[in-house]
């Protein structure tokens, strides 16, 4: 999986290739990075200027998979907290742990509407730390754990016990999923 | 990996992001050469903004008569160079770039910067309130005996600014920094890697 770059891509063409490849993925994270659909706009623009300017220094030494994740959640990282900061207040972000202790009654069953179920998705997403939301992104986006320990930076060991938690909870927050629920 | 998740919430999720917003290249370098040039206005704007600020103050020293106006117009100068000193000399550190810092160090990053600048702000309001007090009072004094509820004026301006630049700023400043620190703290806890430095980051995979 992942595009495969020789060393006489030009930026231009690195670019290409990661916005035809990947160009959905950087849309789902925005969506799951920001709820405003103005700031959401924003994001992804951002992403994609980050991304455009970052290929100039692409070096080849992780894959492009793995360098196109790490600015699109770098962006959002920087994105989340700059919200969180104009506003005055400090982030009040929910540990994976908490989010898994709280079931609130709306969260219990999934929806019969699918885009019901993806907005509950996003807002879950959009309540947790950067740090897990990357590994719960990464996850949904069916990376294996090595390749999210080389996004993220935790260790191999650290990202299993995540996606662990991470499973308890979607079945928690989903219990009732399945293609007819959906 | 295995698809362990609840049914279909893989297919749900990939069918997010059916229809991807993508720009072209001459967007995305149109759109750069224009950030790069707001981001240019808007140093420019704040520029002339401090600097008119400081300009007021130090026109306010020919203006009024009065030495603590005096006195204070002209701390008030200093202060307003200093801030600009700082925001040109001591320039942010670098951002780490996006690419090749992994999520934990950027993250850490972020936060540092954040609490940084929260901790910058926290005492340096403080330099703003002695210069501000002294014009206030200077200026009271020269006009006290044509209008005397300017006292009044004054004592009510000279008490917000030591609410506001004393207390509610430094304050605000002070706690926010705090906790950023406390979120700094849980993520080394929770990562068990501790403070990460730029140069000292693994190797890329």
């Amino acid at each position: 999986m992942g595009a495969q770059v020789d060393g006489t891509q030009t930026q231009d063409e690195l670019y290409r290739t990661a916005t035809q490849e990947y160009g959905p993925a950087l849309t789902r994270l925005a969506c799951a990075y920001e709820a405003d659909p103005d700031l959401r706009r924003d994001l992804l623009q951002d992403m994609h200027l980050a991304l455009w300017r970052s290929m100039g220094k692409f070096n080849g030494r992780c894959s492009l998979r793995t360098w196109i994740y790490r600015v699109a959640h770098n962006v959002a990282t920087s994105h989340v907290i700059r919200e969180v900061r104009s506003k005055g207040i400090v982030s009040t972000f929910l540990t994976l742990e908490e989010a898994e202790s709280q079931t609130g009654g709306e969260d219990v069953e999934m929806s019969a509407d699918r885009n019901q179920a993806l907005g509950r998705l996003f807002a879950l997403i959009q309540r947790l730390d950067p740090l897990d939301r990357q590994v719960i992104m990464a996850y949904l986006e069916d990376l294996d754990a090595q390749s999210i320990s080389e996004i993220t930076g935790l260790s191999t060991e650290n990202v299993w016990s995540k996606i662990h938690r991470i499973k308890n909870l979607l079945i928690r927050r989903f219990p009732r999923g399945g293609h007819h629920a959906l | 990996m295995p698809c362990e998740l609840p049914d279909n919430l893989q297919i749900l999720w990939k069918e997010a992001g059916m229809n991807p917003s993508t720009l072209s290249l001459d967007q995305v370098r149109n759109e750069t050469k224009r950030l790069q040039a707001r981001r240019r206005r808007g140093q420019v704007v704040l520029g002339a903004c401090m600097l008119l600020f400081a300009a007021s103050y130090g026109f306010s020293y020919f203006l009024f008569p009065d030495t603590l106006a005096r006195v204070g117009g002209a701390l008030t100068v200093i202060v307003c160079g200093y801030w600009l000193f700082h925001s040109i000399m001591e320039r942010a550190p670098a951002a780490p770039h996006p690419g090749e810092t992994d999520g934990l160090s950027f993250y850490r990053a972020e936060l540092e910067h954040t609490r940084d600048i929260h901790r910058w702000l926290s005492w340096r309001w403080l330099l703003l309130l002695g210069p501000f007090i002294l014009f206030d009072v200077g200026v009271g004094q020269i006009y006290a005996k044509v209008w005397p509820l300017i006292v009044l004026f004054v004592c009510f301006d000279c008490a917000l600014l030591l609410a506001v630049f004393a207390i509610w700023l430094p304050v605000k400043n002070f706690r926010l920094a705090r906790k950023y620190q406390e979120l700094i703290d849980a993520l080394d806890a929770a990562s068990g890697r501790g403070k990460v430095h730029r140069e000292h980051q693994a190797p890329l995979a």
